[in-house]
């Protein structure tokens, strides 16, 4: 029986997400380098029109500034989600502190230690009442100018005060009875004597006023302030405190901005628009940048004499993605964090391009949130998914795909059967380019040159033994080229292309296995005879011999030390006693002998550095691969460490990218391993079984790779190496549902798009049918007005052989509450376009179509029905209701199993139905009880289903079929729950990555999913005792890897709703778990104590883990 | 991008643009002088996306002990009660020991009248040290507060006051009448 213990991460899909962008200025050392963090502000979206949820994000990105741009530098994991995020300087201090609020009420004060690179905490603390109503409008967080306070907005009719003492340190909070019970924002005023809040608000008639309070810190209590302002524009939302010397507040409306103070009140009409998001230009605050909900930037100016303010001036600068913040950089760089599109890094131009806009793009920062649908397709065929994604909102809506793993990009290709080898070759030391590519076979060796018209054709090195396999090539100093064979060594002539030297193996003994550099040749002969060569001008010369216990399996002197021509060091992999060597040269003495334990020979080894640290690498024959780190001077191997890449016998061989140097290993799995922040990471190759692979950098394929595959050698150049590759198609409108079809290759998507015109807005749905290679738009059907789209899939029915695509539609009404009308459209693909087939008026929303026993499994608002599809008399088919099943409030989530039918409620959890053949009829067997207002479910097996609910928690519920009462079979038992931080709109089943049928990791099923937020993760359903055992290494590694912040693992993993709190179970965090590949050594070896399991062992098992994705 | 770089390093502490040349069109006048501290200087700008760092952090984070922030759990009413009594008793440290015992109760329902009888009992302890206009409105205020609304009913009927409402709204408006009364 499967399991309900799940495993749970995410995919890093890109940095810079959204970001409220602060600027974190230290002043230790001279150097001007300023800190920038990211992450996102409180935000409103409304993507499922139900409920406008709000964004916020669980980590904090720290980069540096400088004149090249943006350095990432840290990656900050928060447990929690973040309501607050502000920066201040406390009074004489050299460094900005962060003050960081998370939505569970929970608040810690961080700062940055430069010598550590640590975020050190500074005060922390939980701000939660224990009565009091959360707050509508989301939570505030602002800090006094002159630091005097911390205040806080979190439960309506109450200010919290945190109190700063004058060394900077804080004191006990309090709370203030606020008058005001519908907030809308709080901001402090600069240069008061007392700190002074100023409060927008909306009385009980829905007008909106502003007030100012002064904040009486002995008396704990509100002290009127110096002004107010009644009777705002309607729509203001918005408060932006001026500093010194202006002061007062600016107070932005949909139709007015009007700058207020106690002295002066100006005002402005705008056109009509909703700014979210606002960024000070000027440390003065004379100018603002703000963003409409159109992604129109203004620039705002407040013109003034002295300081007495004149008035205001508003100018339109362009246009960007729809901000959520806006941050002046520096020198007229401006980041645009977005929460529906891609974040901007723009540039202001002091004149106007040709189209009058002065803002220019100058960097993207992929942004895939809100993720509304997403399908997992394999579109190459290769037996791996990619995630197609219904990203971004309004006009910054679009599709990406997401994949995994590095792509080839074909550029030539040769059918050649039974390759052995290849090797490339330069005519001359100094040629930048490769000119030969050296193909060995079991009884001969082919050379492959590129001729004056950039082709590949076959030529003849004249010094090359082309009668026998080789089994090593490499250029040599002083235009010399080496080959190696069974026999012997050859030294040829790169322009002559003749013989200058040979050397012979001894009678009776034959060369096995060879390598070379550009001065040094190193073979083993039959009986363990391990021979150094020399490579001088025109002449080898036998350096050195030694006898090795054993039959040398293979060897390495790839030059990774100071001398890019000489190695010093030699790995050489043993038969036998399976292990790995290391020799020093040109004295073949031994150093260090390393037993890689097993029965399984290395096969291939490699000396390598990657960002200036040397590895050795060892390929088992099983698909293993052991690295080490290696001393140079001492040739001492430490930090082994073994993952599991294939199950054929692997390849070594270094090629470069982008000038920098990675490995292919080579297997019925390909790899490339590469090293970011001094960490080794293995990205899958999207190729299927490669068996040689060599660098083949030519003037017309430049850095180029030949690769042998099954039969036919290909030249193909290689993605950036990096583990997820994101393609986006901008639609300009917001797709809300995705649907891929196999048979007409095309994908089918439910859009909407906004017309906006100067008085008002307007929508049209479609249903657009695109190319699932180009992704052009083939064909469009257009909806009715006010019906929007709310479900696709591609299905057949019985006795039918086409496949058509079903839509399931609401007419949403501006006066009705919920929808009670809409369609199933039935659409078949023909010559490329849509073609109608089929419709059927339904009393209410289709939220979810799903195909059930070759029929068709609808759910309309608070029902279920079941459609046949019925041929008519005259020939034509319609959908035919056959049983239906009332009894939900809304069923939004359905998905089906066999006869088994799962539905997620809008308030009432999960439900289990089943069809009844016999009957026709469809039954209630099981429900969760509790009330979790559901966001998705999916169907993990027969008996345990996943949900989603709107408090960001994961939950799993179990059929209990064994149950001894009725009563006990028709509930679903809860058996897992945990907090996972995202609201997530859809489960697929599906995986990123190739799964190869017999190794163990290719066995756990995965379920994806993406959130509001943008983020795609995975969740793998673990053996029991697979669960057991990365559960216990989680609860050790929360003891040595700490929240930042003091926040605490478990409390931020809880379930929590508004009803209850409980402890996660059953669930495992994989990022936490993961992140124990980047603990040093000795926290590594604290753990694997702790365990009693070895480090090594650990390792490879989270290494395993990370194979998921 | 040339211009707007030489400009930056000449005028690093920009003014802010001045309003009399505000009658030309466009953006442009409004965006010079955009602050710079010389950082995106290069004139590519180059952002590198991969190798940003996921943060581990191993060591202790647990705030400086006397950084564990929590929140005053007083009751609101009851803190402004007794941050007033101290202020106008700051001399009497009786009546803040007894503040402090009634602090300790802090249960709701309770605190009206356990503070008016404890401000009771001693209400002839304070007169010396606050004016006596201010203490006498206060006596009488603490005795309304002790009073029930039957009798504070009779109070008002012999003033010719109305007698609806609740008790609070009783108490004001004797309260009131008492103040007229002293003015």
């Amino acid at each position: 029986m499967r399991s309900y213990y799940c495993w749970v991460e995410f995919i890093n899909v890109g940095i810079l997400k959204v970001g409220t962008v602060k600027t974190f200025v230290r002043v230790y050392d001279t150097r001007t380098r300023d800190f920038f963090l990211c992450s996102s502000g409180k935000k409103r979206k409304t993507v499922a029109k139900r409920e406008g949820k709000l964004r916020k994000c669980t980590r904090i990105e720290i980069h540096v500034i400088n004149a090249q741009g943006l350095q990432p530098v840290l990656d900050v994991p928060l447990y929690g989600r973040i309501a607050t995020l502000e920066l201040f300087r406390p009074h004489g201090e050299a460094q900005d502190s962060l003050f960081i609020a998370t939505e569970r009420y929970k608040f810690c004060v961080l700062q940055w230690d430069a010598e550590t690179s640590d975020l050190v905490t500074r005060a922390a603390g939980d701000v939660s009442d224990r009565i009091g109503r959360p707050t509508d409008n989301g939570q505030i967080g602002i800090i006094d100018p002159d630091c005097r306070l911390i205040g806080l907005h979190l439960y309506d009719g109450l200010f919290k005060v945190i109190p700063f003492d004058n060394r900077g340190q804080l004191k006990e909070a309090f709370n203030i009875r606020l008058e005001e019970l519908q907030v809308l924002d709080i901001k402090f005023l600069f240069g008061c004597s007392k700190p002074t809040i100023v409060v927008l608000y909306q009385d009980n008639k829905d007008a909106r006023h502003v007030k100012t309070y002064e904040v009486a810190l002995k008396e704990k209590d509100f002290v009127e302030g110096p002004w107010s302002q009644n009777n705002l524009d309607n729509g203001a939302g918005l408060l932006i405190p001026v500093p010194m010397p202006l002061g007062g507040v600016i107070i932005i409306g949909e139709e007015t901005i009007v700058y207020c103070s106690a002295t002066a009140f100006k005002a402005i009409p705008t056109r009509p628009s909703i700014t979210r998001a606002y960024g000070r230009v000027d440390a003065d605050g004379s100018r603002y940048l703000l963003s409409d909900n159109s992604g129109l930037l203004h620039l705002l100016v407040i013109t003034h004499e002295k300081e007495r303010v004149t008035g205001l001036k508003i100018e339109h600068l362009g246009e960007t993605s729809i901000a959520s913040t806006i941050s002046y950089l520096d020198n007229a760089i401006v980041y645009v964090g977005s929460s529906f599109g891609d974040s901007q890094l723009i540039k202001l131009n002091l004149h106007p391009d040709a189209k009058g806009s002065y803002v220019e793009v100058v960097d993207r920062y992929v942004n895939l949130g809100p993720i509304v649908d997403f399908c997992v397709v394999d579109l190459e065929r290769q037996g791996q998914g990619q995630v197609v994604t219904c990203s971004g909102a309004y006009k910054d809506g679009s599709l990406r795909i997401v994949r995994n793993g590095i792509g080839i990009n074909e550029q030539a290709s040769v059918e050649l059967q039974g390759i052995k080898g290849m090797w490339s070759l330069r005519v001359s030391t100094d040629d930048p380019y490769d000119t030969f590519l050296v193909v060995s076979f079991i009884s001969e060796t082919r050379t492959l040159a590129m001729n004056s018209d950039d082709e590949l054709e076959e030529t003849e090195i004249e010094g090359f033994d082309s009668q026998v396999q080789t089994l090593f090539c490499h250029d040599a100093a002083n235009n010399q080229l080496v080959q190696v064979t069974a026999s012997s060594v050859r030294l040829v002539s790169s322009t002559s292309r003749d013989l200058l030297d040979e050397w012979k193996a001894p009678s009776g003994f034959s060369v096995n296995v060879a390598t070379a550099n550009s001065t040094q040749v190193l073979l083993a002969t039959g009986g363990g005879n391990l021979v150094y060569l020399e490579i001088c001008y025109s002449k080898l010369t036998e350096v050195k011999h030694a006898k090795l216990e054993y039959e040398v399996s293979c060897l390495d002197i790839n030059p990774i030390g100071e001398n890019p021509n000489f190695s010093q060091l030699a790995a050489v992999g043993m038969w036998t006693d399976m292990s790995v060597q290391i020799f020093s040269l040109p004295s073949l003495d031994l150093i260090t002998k390393e037993h890689l334990g097993g029965e399984i020979i290395p096969r291939s080894v490699l000396l390598c550095a990657f960002e200036g640290v040397s590895y050795l690498l060892c390929a088992l024959g099983d698909g293993h691969l052991f690295n080490f780190l290696l001393n140079m001077s001492t040739g001492e191997l430490t930090d082994r460490k073994k993952v599991s890449l294939g199950t054929q016998p692997i390849t070594l061989r270094t090629f470069s990218s982008k000038s920098t140097t990675h490995v292919f290993a080579a297997s019925d799995r390909p790899t490339v391993i590469y090293s970011s922040n001094k960490k080794l990471l293995y990205s899958n190759v999207n190729l299927k079984e490669v068996s040689y692979m060599c660098p083949f950098n030519s003037a017309a394929f430049p850095d180029s790779l030949a690769i042998a595959k099954e039969g036919e050698l290909t030249i193909g150049t290689i993605d950036d190496i990096q583990k997820l590759h994101i393609r986006s198609i901008p639609l300009g409108e917001h797709a809300k549902r995705i649907c891929h079809q196999e048979q007409s290759r095309t994908f089918a998507i439910c859009s909407m798009k906004y017309f906006q015109t100067s008085t008002d807005e307007s929508e049209m749905h479609f249903v657009r049918l695109l190319d699932d290679q180009t992704f052009d738009f083939i064909s469009t059907y257009p909806l009715d007005t006010y019906e929007f789209g709310c479900s696709i899939l591609s299905c057949s029915f019985a006795d039918d052989s086409n496949v058509y695509y079903c839509v399931g539609t609401a007419y949403v009404l501006p006066e009705e509450n919920e929808p009670s009308k809409g369609r199933i459209l039935v659409f078949i693909v023909e010559d490329g376009k849509l073609q109608l087939i089929a419709e059927k008026e339904t009393k209410g929303a289709v939220y979810s179509l799903n195909a059930f026993n070759g029929k068709l499994l609808a759910a309309i608002n608070q029902k279920i029905h079941l459609y046949k599809w019925m041929l008519r008399d005259e020939g034509s088919r319609e959908l035919q209701l056959e049983c239906g099943h009332h009894g939900h409030i809304l069923a939004l989530y359905v998905q089906t199993r066999g006869d088994f039918i799962v539905v997620g409620d809008l308030m009432k959890s999960i439900s289990l139905l089943i069809y009844k053949h016999e009957e026709g009829a469809i039954e209630e067997r099981a429900r969760d009880y509790n009330a979790n207002w559901m966001t998705a479910v999916e169907i993990l097996d027969d008996d345990i289903y996943l949900g989603a609910e709107n408090n960001f928690n994961l939950f799993t519920v179990r059929k209990n079929s064994e149950g001894a009462t009725d009563e006990e079979r028709a509930r679903l038992e809860a058996v897992g729950e945990y907090h996972l931080g995202e609201s997530v709109n859809r489960f697929r089943h599906g995986s990123l990555v190739m799964r190869l049928p017999d190794s163990d990791v290719g066995q756990i099923p995965t379920v994806i999913f993406g959130t509001v937020n943008g983020a795609i993760g995975v969740i793998a359903s673990l053996s029991h005792e697979h669960y057991l055992f990365l559960e216990k290494l989680q609860s050790n590694l929360v003891k040595v890897i700490k929240g930042v912040g003091g926040l605490s693992h478990e409390q931020w993993r809880s379930f929590n709703n508004e009803k209850k709190t409980a402890d996660a179970k059953n669930f495992l965090d994989g990022d936490l778990i993961e992140s124990f590949l980047d603990l040093s050594r000795n926290r590594m070896e604290e753990i694997s104590k702790a365990m009693d399991v070895s480090v090594e062992e650990l390792c490879k098992r989270v290494e395993e883990m990370t194979r998921l994705h | 991008m040339e211009d707007v770089t030489s400009r930056k390093s000449k005028a690093s502490s920009a003014p802010p643009p001045n309003s009399n040349n505000s009658r030309a069109g466009g953006a442009s006048k409004y965006l010079s002088n955009l602050p710079s501290r010389g950082l995106f200087s290069s004139t590519v700008i180059s952002s590198n996306p991969g190798g940003m760092r996921v943060y581990v952090c191993d060591h202790d984070t647990s705030p400086p002990e006397d950084q564990v922030i929590s929140t005053n759990q007083t009751n609101i009413l009851i803190r402004s009660l007794t941050l007033k009594k101290q202020k106008s008793d700051s001399s009497s440290k009786d009546v803040k020991r007894k503040a402090t015992t009634d602090n300790a109760k802090g249960k709701r329902a309770a605190e009206r009248t356990v503070d008016g009888r404890a401000s009771a009992k001693k209400p002839y302890m304070i007169p010396r040290s606050s004016p006596t206009e201010r203490s006498s409105g206060r006596t009488s205020d603490k005795d309304f507060q002790g009073l029930t609304v039957e009798k504070l009913r009779v109070l008002l009927r012999g003033r010719g006051l109305s007698t609806k409402g609740k008790k609070d709204e009783l108490i004001s408006r004797l309260r009131n009448d008492n103040v007229d009364g002293e003015a």
